[in-house]
């Protein structure tokens, strides 16, 4: 029989077995750990240290060496959100001021800062008469706006007394605005610019366009040197004054005038009337004070001849001599074309041109017909649209169909329409030797490119030209004498043209015009003068002939503006 | 071990004093240069409405009827003569 023997107590034996483990946890040596040195805690704090100054004098130094990347960061920043523009000046080819940017005050509101907005629209009214109280008043009723306009451009006399009123929410901003100082001088060519000084027409826009503005948000002028333009301001000045005397003279609807270096094609001087003043909004939109030198196209008449019998000339079909019958009137369709003052026997080539023929002309054209015809205009330059630095000029207007009778009427100016700033270039390479001109409002430096001309007329056809150009002036028959000015060696043609209306040719109103050239011995100059609609005067026999009224006015603008441009 | 910790407590603290009194001197020369670039556009702005002004004075439609009050006239063209005649007159 097994017997077993009772097991130890539990708690007994568990107290034993840790009191073994004490005892030989006491029996242990614990060795202590080592001690970092203190050099070495020295030297990680100094090389920590060290880091953190390299650090900082790195970032001093990447902020010294790339100030200017930080420059033109902000400059990004600030031109999308440019509000105003600084132009370069325009100045005429002596170097004299005709626009420039002068700073103003505008006048701005924040309307939720507007206490009272009734009160100071009444204040401001009493500085301010001509302001739009009802505009403003709706501008400034929405209280979460913080800018509304409310005036720009004010004089600082008128910003004083705005200022002086001291209305809460109101502030100003200085702006740069456009001043034309010589008033409505050149103001067709000059062109005109918004209210935040971005240019809109003429010079203006092409300086946007070609020379460069400066987005800005300060009144800072810009540091682009100015435009120089081929227009001399005394030239300028002496044949506005000689038009407005003609305007006056002959009781005329309108006046215009260019005159161009017949080789360069630069404009020394150019004028349309009733004239524009660049600083006044209203006069972009009134019709009647367009430039009629590039924005219109008329029927220029008999001034047209001069292509017919260059044309002529250049085929080698007629010279100067030849003679043609020209008492019997030509058939062109339902109309009968005969001259109003018939020299009654044959003329030669030129004798046309110092009659001024219409039949002649027409038989001169029909010689060659409508093909040679066209393909002469389009090789003068006088078919295709052209443009000058004042904007596109108007495209000519042709006939849909160009048969016989549109032979004979574009011969001697009717029937075609162009604007008379592309005439006088066309007719610039008649006399200059033949090459054709493109007219330029911008003086064109030493190093600037000249565009490649191309060769119209043959060197012979142009001489001949001058010489007939001459004699029509010189002559006791040519229709120009009253043109001639002593020592100047005027040359040039008479138009006289119909206007035409909505049905036909109006009645009593005529484009009287006349085409000069001088010296005609090596012409400098071409000259076209336009008098729209003069009236008949006792000065003139009660006539409105052009050798009665144009030719008179290119003599006296010669004689006036010759010695300013001999400089 | 303690001269070192001096010396770095004092470097640091030079350093950014120093720091300080750049900071300070930075924005000092920054408002003089900016008051001097007002002075300079203020100037800038005159300029231009003066040269506006002298060339509205000097406008031909203002001087043409003083000069002829004054009994001037446009320039004849009996008045220019060309030099190479000139010296033709001269050599006979």
């Amino acid at each position: 029989m097994l017997i077993l023997a009772p097991p130890p107590p539990a708690d007994e034996t568990v107290t034993s077995h840790a009191r073994a483990q004490l005892d030989r946890f006491a029996k242990t040596k614990i060795e202590p750990l080592p001690e970092p040195s203190a050099t070495f805690q020295l030297r990680v704090a100094g090389i920590g240290l060290a880091c953190l100054f390299l650090a900082v004098a790195g970032q001093l130094t990447r902020l010294a060496v790339k100030a200017d990347g930080m420059v033109q960061v902000s400059a990004a920043v600030v031109d999308p959100v440019a509000r105003s523009y600084s132009r370069p000046d325009i100045v005429d080819a002596n170097g004299r001021l005709l626009a420039t940017d002068v700073e103003v005050h505008s006048l701005y509101a924040d309307p939720s800062r507007i206490a009272d907005r009734d009160e100071a629209i009444e204040k401001l009214s009493a500085v301010l008469p001509d302001l739009d109280e009802a505009e403003l008043r709706k501008a400034l009723s929405d209280r979460n706006r913080h800018f509304a306009w409310v005036r720009r451009g004010l004089t600082p006399k008128m910003a004083q007394a705005v200022h002086d009123l001291g209305l809460p929410g109101f502030a100003f901003r200085r702006e740069l605005r456009r001043a034309y100082p010589l008033g409505a001088l050149a103001g067709h060519l000059l062109g005109r610019v918004d209210p935040d000084n971005k240019g809109v027409a003429g010079i203006e826009r092409y300086i946007d366009d070609h020379v460069g503005i400066d987005g800005v948000l300060t009144s800072r002028p810009t540091e682009r040197p100015p435009v120089r333009l081929s227009i001399e301001i005394g030239a300028q000045a002496g044949l506005e004054a000689e038009l407005a005397e003609a305007m006056t003279r002959y009781k005329a609807a309108g006046a215009a005038a260019v005159i161009m270096d017949a080789t360069t094609g630069e404009i020394a001087a150019s004028a349309s009337f009733p004239r524009t003043e660049p600083a006044r909004i209203a006069d972009a939109t009134d019709i009647v004070k367009k430039d009629r030198l590039q924005s219109g196209t008329y029927e220029l008449g008999s001034i047209f001849k001069m292509m017919t019998v260059a044309a002529a000339l250049d085929s080698g079909s007629v010279t100067p001599e030849t003679m043609l019958d020209v008492r019997v009137p030509l058939q062109a369709g339902r109309y009968v074309i005969k001259d109003q003052h018939s020299a009654g026997r044959p003329l030669s080539v030129t004798e046309i041109f110092l009659h001024s023929s219409n039949v002649g002309s027409g038989m001169l054209a029909l010689d060659g017909g409508a093909t040679a015809q066209q393909a002469f205009l389009r090789r003068a330059g006088l078919l295709t649209p052209i443009a000058t630095q004042a904007g596109p000029v108007t495209p000519p207007v042709t006939p849909a169909r160009w048969d016989r009778t549109e032979t004979i009427t574009i011969s001697y100016g009717h029937g075609i329409a162009v604007a008379p700033l592309q005439f006088a270039a066309a007719a610039s390479a008649l006399i200059n030797g033949g090459q054709s001109v493109a007219p330029s409002y911008i003086k064109r430096r030493p190093t600037d490119p000249a565009p490649a001309p191309t060769q119209v007329v043959s060197a012979q056809t142009s001489a001949a030209m001058r010489t007939i150009m001459r004699r029509n002036v010189t002559d006791a028959h040519g229709t120009g004498k009253r043109a001639d000015v002593p020592g100047y060696e005027v040359g040039g043609k008479t138009g006289t043209a119909d206007i035409a209306g909505p049905r036909g040719y109006r009645q009593g109103g005529v484009i009287s015009s006349f085409l000069a050239a001088f010296p005609m011995s090596q012409p400098r100059y071409v000259m076209l003068v336009l008098l729209f609609e003069p009236q008949a005067t006792a000065e003139t026999g009660g006539k409105r002939l052009a050798g009665l009224t144009a030719a008179p006015v290119a003599s006296r603008i010669i004689t006036r503006l010759g010695p300013l441009l001999e400089r | 071990m303690h001269t070192l910790t001096l010396a770095s407590i004092f470097f640091a603290l030079s350093s950014a004093f120093l720091l300080y009194g750049l900071t300070y001197d930075t924005r000092l020369v920054e408002q003089r240069v900016h008051a001097a670039e007002r002075l300079a556009d203020r100037a800038r702005s005159d300029i231009a409405i003066l040269r506006a002004e002298r060339a509205h004075l000097a406008r031909p439609e203002r001087i043409e009827p003083i000069a002829r009050a004054l009994g001037l006239r446009p320039t004849q063209s009996d008045q220019v003569m060309n030099t190479r005649m000139a010296g033709a007159d001269s050599d006979r």
